[in-house]
């Protein structure tokens, strides 16, 4: 039997959150099953399923090479270790008050 | 026999009509709230207990029609009756073998008790027709899951051969929904319903041939059900031992309460 994985949101300006996977003939019977499986408290609003198989997964190494980038990461440190670095090396030498960050 | 006060003002045939439909449903939820744990697979197993519940749910309402609100009274109704008391169809009553017949047996009786909701529609008692659009959104549900599976099923060999068996062992069982109680007709000309459960009959035989085009209904036998229940007085022999289950826990601590 195909998977499908389960989405649910409330109406608003709430997103899409994955809720889990349920297993069924076709898309018609994963309609009717996924309503008491997931919502049968009214968990959600409204429902997005997905065949598991209609997911495009690329290999984990593809994403791996993005793991060695800190200067992406947007916490300000790497930036402002990198001012003060300059700041300090301009102190020392006072003919030059350009700051190149 | 119904001698309970605090429901509706009705008549006695009005009383019985509404018990009968009642008792189907206490019934039907039963039986299929047995499946739980045991249907083939989780998701299933949650859909079908839903099911269960609805038509529990369906029962309590319609048993408050005849009581009033008061859950003691509704268990009073619901458990405490002697069986020749009850009015439920043998189709409910009946134990199925298997889930072929499970699920054959949700197809029938929803499918039939879309019938029975749209003869209460308009009925003169208010505190019935209130009841309808909110069953009818359970039921829309209901026939959608029982015609989903089906469709997928009756594509396989294997599971085509046992739901055409299953619709040879349930058929005079099914048409037994359409029995209607003794005053059936004097509950018709109160305005309870739109119309006899028997005039809606053959609209609903066409219905289920067409539900299961493969079997030969030419060779169907309509077995002699309804005339075996009696008006639904009758109790099937597989209701004893549904009824001491049913009452397991009351007859253990008859002053339970939850």
């Amino acid at each position: 039997m195909p998977t499908y994985e389960v989405f649910l949101k409330n109406d608003g300006r709430e997103e899409y959150r994955h809720a889990g996977a349920l297993d069924a003939a076709n898309d018609e019977l994963a309609t009717i099953l996924a309503r008491e499986c997931y919502v049968r408290r009214a968990e959600g609003d409204r429902i997005w399923l997905v065949e598991r198989t209609n997911i495009i997964e690329p290999d984990a190494t593809y994403l791996a090479a993005n793991a060695d980038k800190p200067h992406r990461h947007h916490s300000g440190e790497a930036v402002a270790a990198h001012r003060r670095e300059t700041r300090a090396a301009s102190t020392s030498s006072p003919e030059s008050n350009s700051d190149p960050c | 026999m119904l001698s309970e006060s605090g429901g509706a003002n009705l008549s006695p045939a009005a009383r019985e009509y509404l018990l009968a439909f009642a008792d189907d449903e206490h019934l039907m939820g039963q039986r299929h709230t047995e499946w739980i744990g045991v249907t083939p697979f989780l998701e299933e197993d949650l859909a079908f207990a839903s099911i269960g519940q609805d038509e529990l749910g369906h029962a309590a309402d319609l048993y408050a029609v005849l009581v009033g609100d008061d859950d003691q009274a509704i268990d009073r109704l619901a458990f405490r009756r002697p069986p020749d008391e009850y009015r439920s169809c043998w189709l409910v009553e009946y134990e199925t073998a298997d889930w072929a017949e499970a699920l054959v047996r949700h197809w029938l009786y929803d499918s039939a008790e879309a019938h029975r909701w749209d003869l209460l529609s308009g009925s003169t008692v208010a505190e019935v027709a209130a009841l309808v659009p909110g069953a009818e959104r359970d039921e829309a549900y209901h026939r959608r899951h029982a015609d989903g599976l089906l469709d997928a099923l009756l594509d396989v060999d294997e599971s085509r051969r046992r739901i055409e068996y299953a619709i040879t062992v349930l058929w005079p069982l099914a048409l037994g929904q359409f029995d209607g109680t003794e005053a059936e007709a004097a509950a018709h000309d109160e305005g309870l319903v739109s119309a006899l459960l028997a005039d809606r009959l053959p609209i609903w035989r066409e219905q289920t041939q067409r539900r299961f085009p493969s079997v030969s209904w030419s060779s169907m036998d309509d077995g002699g059900c309804i005339t075996a229940q009696q008006h639904r007085t009758e109790r099937h022999p597989d209701f004893d031992a549904v009824y001491d289950k049913m009452r397991e826990v009351m007859k253990f601590d008859p002053d339970a309460v939850w």
